[in-house]
């Protein structure tokens, strides 16, 4: 394993991006950082900027104009390797949104999606769960 | 001013542009009107009565598209809507926006949503919808279709 995935699973810095949520999945991220739950114990820190995460944390039903967005944070912004997890039901299928005329794909036929944690909103043990689970996927496939 | 001689005072100075009252409630007053004397009645509230405009909601019903102005007269606790129901085909109604500077973007919106022309209006360039949106398909409108072949409509299961 190199030093830059060692490093990465140790301590993964999570990026927070809402493309179009009902804000109730970014309440449940929130929780997660908070002294009840607390994820920073686990090394988890919110990262400020995109260019310093490690992971990211996708809630939210991608429109039409955050999908451009989306695309470019993945392709350009974030650096590499990094991985998704996509939060909540309308990151995965678009929830209740999936006629809607301003959401016309799901997340992951946009950018490749590692991890899905279900739920509307999942709880914070959810989201804790499953970054757990990210981990140990990433570090089995090296 | 009392709630009475308000409403008598609108229903008796625009007499021929009113087309249908509906006195719903204690709070709750809708007026029909013809969309040309819709801004004659809007600056008699805005005013004359010192009414506070909330915002415009646009519907798309069986037979006409229809613009609803909301204003509330805070004195009275009475919420007087105006409602002006337009022809399908050929939507044009004159725009409040010179009147008020508030309604410019909730017309714009209802512009591009349902495809209403407010004449009139300084600016009515798009206000949410994406650059990629083509041109005359109105998202909010009864007979909506599909336009974009990239869109995935299952859930993949």
């Amino acid at each position: 394993m190199s030093v830059t995935m060692r490093a990465l699973l140790k301590s993964p810095w999570v990026f927070h991006l809402s493309t179009g949520s009902c804000n109730n999945c970014d309440i449940e991220v929130l929780d997660c950082l908070t002294p009840r739950f607390d994820i920073e114990r686990f090394g988890m820190r919110l990262a400020a900027s995109i260019r310093h995460a490690d992971v990211l944390l996708v809630t939210g039903s991608c429109n039409r104009k955050s999908m451009v967005r989306v695309k470019r944070i993945f392709e350009e912004q974030v650096p590499k390797p990094c991985v998704v997890v996509a939060i909540g039901e309308c990151s995965m299928s678009r929830g209740m949104f999936i006629h809607s005329y301003n959401c016309p794909r799901p997340l992951d036929s946009i950018i490749p999606v590692n991890v899905y944690i279900p739920g509307c909103p999942p709880k914070p043990e959810a989201i804790i769960g499953g970054v757990v689970k990210l981990i140990k996927k990433v570090k089995a496939s090296l | 001013m009392t709630r009475e001689e308000v409403l008598n005072g609108i229903r008796t100075r625009f007499a021929e542009g009113i087309l249908d009252y509906y006195d719903k409630s204690a709070k709750r007053v809708y007026i029909e009107i013809e969309p040309g004397s819709l801004v004659a009645v809007a600056g008699h509230l805005f005013g004359e009565l010192g009414a506070r405009f909330h915002i415009a909601s646009g519907v798309d019903t069986r037979f006409h598209l229809e613009v609803l102005y909301h204003f509330s007269v805070e004195a009275l606790n009475l919420l007087i809507s105006l409602r002006v129901k337009l022809d399908k085909h050929t939507p044009r109604v004159p725009s409040l926006a010179p009147l008020s500077k508030a309604t410019a973007w909730i017309e714009r919106e209802i512009h591009e949503l349902l495809g209403i022309d407010f004449a009139g209006h300084p600016d009515l360039r798009r206000l949410l919808l994406s650059e990629e949106w083509p041109e005359g398909v109105y998202p909010l409108r009864r007979d909506y279709q599909e336009w974009d072949p990239k869109a995935i409509r299952d859930r993949g299961v």
